[in-house]
């Protein structure tokens, strides 16, 4: 440091350290190459992928199994599915009969609880006011209730209450269909109301604005633009119809109300079990994963008319499927 | 032309309409009369309860209080689909289930026309707006600007004596912007019906409408021709939003003769022509930033002059915004044209003398609103 020799030119201030032009790092740039693919994601993702889906293949594979076990292989055969006069599942009455107790089921279900939730979609999204907002609430509570508790008080309202209208329900296939159709319906309100709030007020406005009354608005414009929505929805119905087993189990009296999922279940762990319960549950895998598939394809194929809009009927779909 | 009215178009008076939403008031008592034929325009910033108003003459709300008259007749109790005016939708609101013809066709459903007639009309429709290549198309096929197309033959092709239109140009980019507005305003003179024209752009109301409305925070503040709106502002949001334009808070004295006052702004004397006249005391002076002039600060002061010093100069091509910081305090903004003279006027630093023209100055009462969204 020297002393300034002329008192006017004030000291220039000390140069400023460079700084370095690359900031240290702890990682190793081969670990933390941020252009490289995410090695470690993907390497997770696809271990959980296997993880998931190799039993489920496992007891597809067995289903076509030439011999009795569901853990050897012993060559292809096609004697479950068809092959076998008594034990296969085209032959077996005990199969056959839960198959199609399952889709008797299904369909009511769908026949019941899309246009229920249809109508309980619309009404909530015009319903403006006081009651509204709990009611709204209220509606996604069946949706996170256990099942098993919603099994165990339907149960209990059925078999226990002898005021009308849970008198007249006597457990059997009336008491599966209404328990399923019970929880079905949130799913339809949720699916229908994220269209309808795609869709805004603004196409109805129009058509009123353009001569339409309100029934002729609706019929002419909110159906046809809830179309995606309504096949989207009998689709997951179907899909949860096919798929429950706590509600139906409940709810079910004796063997002729046997459903696929309850069939597997008793027989599970049965010693004189032939891969013909695999190929039952092959049966369920490929119906479920359909039904769910379906209703996508519906809502993006649809999606694309409403103007970018699909964005929300994917999210509503995912939100409901993931 | 057979799709318009025969040159005919409706009236709309509003008397005393008033909305309201829980605690909040729309619109406030707006009293209107839109003549026939008129391109009339609500302008105003967002919330200030333009679109509310055009709802309201639509029928999509219920008016709170006060009254919609369409030709003289009350539209009170009347639904949407029987009043006789047809709306084009900020978003045009095309139906996306059905082609450009078929949204033509829509509102003819619910007329007593036939399957024949309505094909012909619509297509005469179409073409009126040049889509006649595009009938097979959907919505969501088209452009921005061949969607509001759509939407006003759409409108247009029911011959509503009124034309509601919702900012149809606010979703487009401001080159097609700009041709729309030229095509928009010779339909309407074309078929002469009455457009209520809603906008938030100024420029888009003052090029377009034969008179507009200023609306601000549910209240119409002022009423009248562009050019009166523009020149002669009433209020000091009207003036503010209509463009720029410089407020300078003065002193009014004695008027010094029949169409003239005198005014201080600080220590400088100026004349004014504009505006309130019988204002005294302190009161606000609008001055729009195209009227002042700047001269060297050497050069013979005239009258109306004020010195000051070039604060900042701002290229924007075909104009030099010029801030020029007051002796006497406050900045003027001055807008010279680009025209090569007096160059060194504009550099920052300089000082100069500002000529404001009396009949530019506009002396606005000090009871006028100030709007707190003023910049």
């Amino acid at each position: 440091m020297s002393t300034p020799t002329d008192p006017t030119t004030p000291a220039a201030p000390p140069p400023a350290a460079p700084r370095p032009a690359v900031r240290p790092s702890r990682i190793p740039n081969w670990m933390a190459n941020p252009w490289g693919r995410p090695r470690w994601l993907s390497a997770v993702t696809w271990i959980y992928i296997l993880w998931a889906l190799v039993p489920v293949l496992a007891a597809i594979l067995f289903s076509f199994n030439d011999g009795r076990s569901r853990s050897v292989w012993q060559g292809f055969s096609t004697r479950w599915w068809w092959g076998d006069e008594s034990l296969s599942v085209l032959h077996n009455a005990t199969y056959s009969d839960a198959l199609l107790h399952s889709l008797e089921l299904a369909a009511l279900n769908m026949a019941i609880a899309t246009p229920l939730g249809f109508l309980l979609a619309i009404g909530l999204d015009r319903w403006r006011g006081r009651g509204s907002r709990p009611a709204n609430f209220l509606m996604l509570v069946p949706l996170t209730t256990p099942e098993l508790a919603m099994a165990v008080s339907l149960l209990l309202v059925f078999t226990q209450l002898s005021v009308l209208p849970f008198s007249a329900v006597h457990l059997g296939t009336t008491a599966q269909v209404i328990g399923q159709v019970t929880f079905s319906v949130s799913y339809v309100v949720v699916i229908v109301r994220s269209r309808l709030a795609a869709i805004g007020p603004e196409y109805e406005e129009a058509a009123r604005d353009l001569g339409a009354s309100a029934v002729q608005a609706t019929r002419d414009v909110l159906v046809p633009l809830l179309l995606p929505a309504f096949l989207a929805s009998t689709l997951i119905v179907f899909a949860l119809s096919i798929d429950d087993f706590v509600v139906t189990q409940y709810m079910a009296a004796g063997g002729d109300t046997t459903t696929v999922p309850m069939l597997l279940y008793a027989n599970a762990r049965g010693a004189t079990t032939t891969p013909a319960l695999n190929a039952v549950a092959t049966i369920m895998v490929v119906v479920t994963l359909m039904g769910v598939l379906g209703a996508y394809l519906v809502l993006r194929y649809f999606g694309h008319r409403t103007e970018g809009r699909e964005v929300q009927g994917k999210e509503a779909m995912q939100d409901l499927t993931v | 032309m057979s799709i318009g009215n025969n040159g005919y178009g409706g009236e709309v008076e509003l008397r005393g309409l008033q909305k309201r939403f829980g605690e909040v008031v729309a619109v406030d008592s707006i009293d209107l009369d839109v003549v026939p034929g008129e391109f009339f325009s609500l302008l105003g910033p967002s919330g200030c309860g333009k679109t509310t108003t055009l709802r309201l003459i639509a029928g999509f709300e219920r008016p709170s209080a006060g009254e919609i008259l369409l030709d003289g007749t009350s539209l009170g109790s009347v639904p949407p689909d029987r009043r006789n005016v047809n709306t084009v939708f900020q978003s045009y609101a095309l139906f996306p289930h059905l082609d450009v013809l078929a949204n033509v066709e829509f509102g003819m459903r619910y007329q007593k026309t036939k399957k024949p007639e309505r094909k012909r009309r619509a297509e005469e429709a179409l073409e009126l707006v040049d889509l006649t290549a595009l009938a097979s198309r959907r919505p969501h096929q088209l452009s921005g600007g061949q969607q509001q197309r759509v939407a006003l033959a759409r409108a247009l092709v029911l011959r509503p004596s009124v034309l509601l239109l919702d900012e149809p140009l606010g979703a487009l980019d401001a080159k097609i912007r700009r041709q729309l507005r030229i095509e928009l305003k010779a339909l309407q003179e074309e078929i002469g019906i009455t457009f209520i024209f809603v906008t938030h752009d100024q420029e888009e109301a003052l090029s377009m409408s034969d008179r507009l409305a200023v609306m601000n925070g549910g209240r119409v503040d002022q009423v009248g021709t562009p050019r009166q709106v523009y020149e002669s502002p009433e209020t000091l949001f009207v003036a503010d939003f209509l463009g720029v334009a410089n407020v300078l808070e003065v002193e009014v004295e004695a008027a010094a003769l029949a169409d003239a006052c005198s005014i201080r702004v600080g220590d400088f004397a100026l004349r004014a022509r504009g505006g309130d006249l019988g204002v005294r005391g302190a009161a606000s002076v609008v001055v729009r930033p195209e009227r002042l002039a700047l001269r060297p600060h050497d050069a013979v002061a005239g009258e109306n002059c004020l010195p000051g010093m070039v604060d900042r100069t701002v290229f924007v091509g075909s104009n030099l915004h010029v801030m020029v910081r007051l002796a006497a305090g406050g900045v003027l903004q001055a807008s010279i044209p680009n025209d090569g003279s007096n160059l060194d006027l504009h550099e920052q630093g300089r000082p100069v003398l500002v000529h404001v023209p009396p009949d530019a100055l506009r002396v606005l009462a000090p009871s006028a609103p100030v709007d707190s969204s003023r910049s």
